[in-house]
């Protein structure tokens, strides 16, 4: 690329990496990797940020975020997470609804053995 | 496989033309703008901590002003409320500041429900056995406390310091935790709502 692609894709950058094209290039080179390796790492950023708030969602009626996938899953309901998001967000009741499939489908996990709460200990007063 | 056709645009499938403010939801992920997380309209919280565990405690407050609880959760906008704590002294200060409040004739069995109130609470031996370190950055100068004895000097930081753990760095978030010592706060403006823990086991076992 020369130098005047350069300073154009420099644009915003601080100090003299904006201006001077010894600095520049080297800015603009990291930057256009960053920016590869950054659009493989926004869908798992996104993904991330789906599930989380499919899991505040959940959580307010009470099942967490793995067993109500785990129940959508056994009813064979085919919704992405980027979609189910955007139901917790914006329509609570419909949310609610795939939440009761859920719940009915999957109740949780009733087998788990919870650790033993410890009688004896003393607790300090 | 190369498919022939343009994968359709959902303007193919709307009613042109749009509406002005048509933003398309089931294909965008929802980012908060600024109307959506002023600061005067969030929500207040206010927690007593009498008695509960220190921990966990700390866990559902951290969560909440975080905002993880919502389902519009943002981890680069401050979604989140801020919450009040509050705790009550031990029971003879109690007793002073409500009789030079109520006057003379106030007794201790008026506040029954504050009688055994000891303040935040550590199962185990925590309470002679867990450390709170400092550094003044000169050398030979850490400072090591027990959890007794800072809750005699400053009773505010163990829960400011359990919480402050919690939280992402920077002190946005953490200016959202408000503690006070004593059962009154000076936020009685913000009519906050008492925040609900679904822990089962914050409460201290007797």
């Amino acid at each position: 690329m020369n130098k005047k692609e350069i300073l154009k894709l420099a644009k915003g950058f601080r100090g003299r990496a904006k201006n001077c094209i010894r600095i520049a290039r080297e800015r603009v080179e990291k930057a256009l990797q960053y920016s590869y390796r950054d659009r493989r790492n926004k869908k798992r950023d996104m993904r991330s940020l789906w599930i989380q708030s499919i899991n505040a969602g959940t959580r307010q009626h009470g099942v967490n975020y793995g067993n109500f996938m785990h129940g959508l899953m056994k009813e064979n309901i085919q919704l992405n997470r980027k979609v189910l998001s955007e139901i917790s967000m914006h329509e609570p009741y419909s949310f609610r609804a795939l939440v009761d499939i859920s719940r009915n489908a999957f109740p949780g996990n009733k087998n788990v053995v919870l650790p033993t709460r410890k009688a004896d200990v003393s607790i300090n007063v | 496989m190369i498919f022939p056709f343009p994968s359709p645009s959902p303007s193919l499938f709307l009613p042109l033309p749009l509406p002005p403010s048509f933003s398309d939801i089931w294909n965008n992920t929802w980012y908060p703008k600024a109307k959506d997380h002023i600061n005067t309209e969030k929500t207040w919280y206010v927690v007593d901590a009498t008695d509960k565990i220190l921990g966990r405690l700390a866990s559902t407050i951290a969560v909440h002003i975080h905002g993880k609880n919502l389902a519009t959760y943002t981890p680069t906008i401050d979604m989140g409320a801020f919450v009040i704590v509050f705790y009550c002294m031990n029971k003879f200060s109690l007793l002073e500041t409500c009789s030079y409040w109520y006057g003379s004739g106030f007794f201790l069995s008026n506040l029954t429900q504050y009688v055994n109130a000891e303040k935040v609470a550590a199962s185990g031996k925590k309470r002679t056995q867990k450390l709170y370190r400092r550094h003044s950055g000169r050398p030979g100068g850490m400072k090591v406390e027990t959890f007794n004895q800072l809750q005699q000097r400053i009773p505010e930081r163990i829960i400011e310091h359990a919480i402050r753990g919690m939280l992402p760095k920077g002190r946005a978030l953490f200016n959202h935790l408000k503690v006070y010592k004593g059962p009154d706060h000076p936020h009685n403006a913000q009519k906050s709502i008492e925040l609900l823990i679904r822990d089962k086991r914050v409460q201290k076992q007797r």
